[in-house]
């Protein structure tokens, strides 16, 4: 089977998930994988648990927000860039505005009563 | 009944009178913008006589509300020309509120130049008031504020400041208005706008504000306030952004700077990219981890100033252990590090030390040493020269005094055209060509550029839910609630860092109102605090008309049209006409 490679950022304790190569606050690494391989695949790869992932990019676009899992079943290409923070990472409404953001997790904001326009989706009351 | 104090510094003379009615239910930053919309010509030189530069806490400033010890400070801006608030947390806030004054406005100018002074603000126990002294400072004028402050301090007890560095004796357009944090370090700025300069063109170096036996703030209705404290407390302790040991007490707001490199919106080597390779080793998780490695312990940040729950700041060691500055906030690490190409958090951590040692803001100072970089003085990257530089711009030598006067003017005297300015003021660290919701902020704030004009809160309350949304090709309704919703938080004296609670937990925002309603008598609701924004907008946009800002200044820097921002290679394509609809 062939292969592609994924470059992968890991940030604050996801570090260590990166085993020596973490750099204590992040982690670069190139993760080989199967071609056709999905997130869920890299999350497996990395043994890294859902409750510990936090906001996701790939290639600079916003894939997942905590509490908003719109990104498993994305299939990577090779060469794509993954940026995995971690949980206690934020990012508020107002400085995502108008950035550049997955297909699937705009179709996630749009089927969500408030559209998208909340600061975390969590543990905050709707 | 509420009091304002003048210092009219063409005398030296001290006048207490009653607030006025029609300022009753001010506070903040719509005080300010209201008494500057009301007495200052917006046609005058703004470090001409005829400026005035306004102090005014929030209206629960004072009480036991959480977070709520910030200071408006307003002028006339000498760096955009138009109206400018600027906002800082300090105990200088609560204890001018515990005076009773819910505004200090310095005008005039004294006619002999080169001699500085002071007021000193205590409260008369026999008169039951607020009273004025003032003594010479000019032994504290040209010196580095870690020594003054430490000076002040010994010499007055347990005292409040509001000041100015070296910056603001130059007339800096890029100086700030210092106050003391919990420490009493010279650290916490009324950065933005230039409004050091008017303090110091009115030959004030320092207000010292003693409050002891100062009665404190009244309440119109104890068990309303009471309950309002309540709700927002809880969401604050309750919400993952503003919660102890949360996103910004564990990481501080630098915790932005890898979101915002992996988004392609942190702006890079004055703003040529908006990824910067060197972004982990500067982000608010290296500071965590940094600290631990040096102090052998985890650190978790604190407060600026009394009552805050939230708790942001953080503190940087040095190798050895011993603290070298605090605060290295997203924007200050951003503007003097990626910004500048820089990818160390000691050569930051030093600069943001010397901005705070001179008086300037690190924001206009980063962007202006990108834009220097740019045009060649020195080499993207260079933290040795940059080091020098930021010494030269605090003993104010001709280098010096170019890049003191903000990013506009390093730019014409550099020959450099990719100037991230909007009507003079620097961008914060939101690329606007990535992030598109800022830019329309960024262009149609009446601050300049600032990205603490447009927070958001409670979408559902302000009417925005179901009309328009996010993904809307039209973005200006969106954009105009948020700067009308900040307006408001603005004025409260709260951080505007209760928004991240208050926009997703309505109790929360509805405290935030009876903490308002508590403290002044009013039966505010919810949707009083559109309008309540709007009014405060609408006096702050007819300033600037008048002073002749126009909507033609309500837009971005030429080369962000044209030129394509990697990673992405997007340009900043909003029409001018949503611009324009923001305030039509």
């Amino acid at each position: 089977m062939s292969t592609m490679n994924i470059e992968v950022w890991l940030y604050g304790p996801l570090a260590r998930y990166a085993g020596e190569q973490s750099q204590g606050s992040y982690a670069q690494l190139n993760v080989e994988l199967p071609e056709s391989s999905t997130m869920q695949d890299l999350l497996d790869y990395l043994h890294l648990p859902s409750e510990e992932k936090g906001i996701t990019f790939i290639n600079g676009d916003l894939a997942a927000l905590p509490g908003l899992d719109a990104d498993r079943k994305i299939v990577l290409h090779d060469g794509d860039r993954v940026g995995i923070s971690h949980s206690r990472s934020m990012w508020p409404m107002q400085y995502r505005f108008g950035a550049s953001m997955t297909e699937e997790i705009k179709e996630t904001f749009r089927q969500r009563e408030d559209r998208g326009v909340h600061h975390a989706y969590n543990d905050s009351k709707e | 009944m509420g009091k304002m104090l003048r210092l009219n510094m063409t005398d030296r003379s001290a006048t207490l009178q009653d607030l006025p009615d029609a300022y009753k239910y001010l506070g903040g930053r719509g005080l300010t913008s209201t008494l500057v919309y009301d007495e200052v010509d917006p046609q005058c030189h703004a470090l001409g006589p005829n400026n005035k530069l306004v102090f005014a806490p929030g209206i629960v400033t004072g009480t036991p509300a959480p977070t709520s010890a910030r200071i408006s400070v307003g002028a006339k801006s000498p760096l955009t020309g138009g109206i400018k608030e600027a906002n800082a947390g300090t105990a200088f806030s609560p204890a001018q509120a515990a005076m009773g004054l819910k505004a200090i406005v310095v005008e005039g100018q004294p006619a002999d130049k080169g001699k500085w002074w002071m007021a000193y603000v205590s409260w008369d126990l026999n008169k039951k008031q607020p009273t004025v002294e003032f003594m010479p400072a000019d032994e504290y004028a040209g010196r580095d504020l870690y020594e003054v402050f430490p000076e002040l301090f010994k010499r007055f007890g347990k005292v409040s400041i509001a000041g100015i560095g070296t910056a603001g004796e130059f007339l800096y357009s890029n100086s700030g208005v210092v106050f003391e944090d919990m420490e009493g370090r010279p650290a916490r700025y009324a950065g933005r706008g230039g409004l050091g300069a008017v303090m110091g063109s009115k030959g004030l170096k320092f207000i010292i504000m003693d409050r002891k036996g100062a009665p404190g703030v009244a309440f119109a209705d104890k068990a309303v306030f009471e309950q309002g404290r309540k709700k927002l407390t809880a969401a604050l302790m309750e919400h993952a952004i503003t919660k102890p040991k949360g996103a910004l007490n564990s990481y501080g707001t630098a915790v932005l700077i890898n979101i915002l490199n992996e988004a392609g919106g942190l702006p890079t080597r004055n703003f040529s990219s908006g990824r910067f390779e060197g972004a982990a080793k500067i982000a608010g998780e290296a500071v965590f981890e940094g600290n631990k490695e040096r102090l052998g312990k985890e650190l978790y940040n604190h407060a600026c100033s009394p009552g805050c729950i939230i708790q942001c700041s953080n503190t940087w060691y040095r190798p050895d252990g011993t603290e070298h500055v605090s605060c290295q906030e997203y924007e200050s690490i951003w503007s003097l590090g990626a910004n500048c190409g820089i990818d160390s958090l000691d050569v930051t951590g030093e600069l943001i030390k010397l901005c705070n040692a001179y008086g300037v803001d690190t924001i206009e100072m980063g962007c202006t040493l990108g834009v220097a970089m740019e045009g060649g003085l020195l080499a993207f990257g260079d933290g040795k020269r940059a080091i020098e530089l930021m010494h030269e711009v605090g003993k104010g030598t001709p280098i010096g005094r170019i890049l003191g006067n903000g990013t506009d003017m390093a730019a014409r005297a550099l020959g450099v055209t990719r100037v991230p300015t909007v009507k003079g003021q620097s961008m914060p660290a939101y690329e606007p060509r990535a992030v598109k919701g800022i830019g329309i902020t960024y262009a149609t704030s009446t601050m300049g550029a600032d990205h603490t004009s447009g927070y958001t809160i409670a979408p559902e309350i302000l009417g925005v839910s179901g009309k328009v949304d996010q993904f809307d090709k039209d973005k200006a309704d969106l954009a105009r609630n948020f700067l009308e919703a900040t307006a408001y938080i603005d004025s409260t004296g709260h951080c505007l860092f209760i928004a991240f609670a208050i926009l997703d937990i309505a109790s929360g925002f509805e405290g935030s109102v009876e903490e308002c309603n508590g403290v002044l008598g009013t039966q505010w609701t919810m949707n009083d605090v559109g309008r309540i924004g709007k009014e405060i907008l609408a006096r702050e946009v007819a300033f600037n008309r008048a002073a002749g800002i126009s909507k033609a200044h309500d837009r971005m820097p030429e080369f962000m049209k044209y030129e394509k921002l990697p990673p992405h290679n997007v340009t900043w394509d909003i029409p001018d006409e949503t611009l324009d609809a923001v305030f039509p």
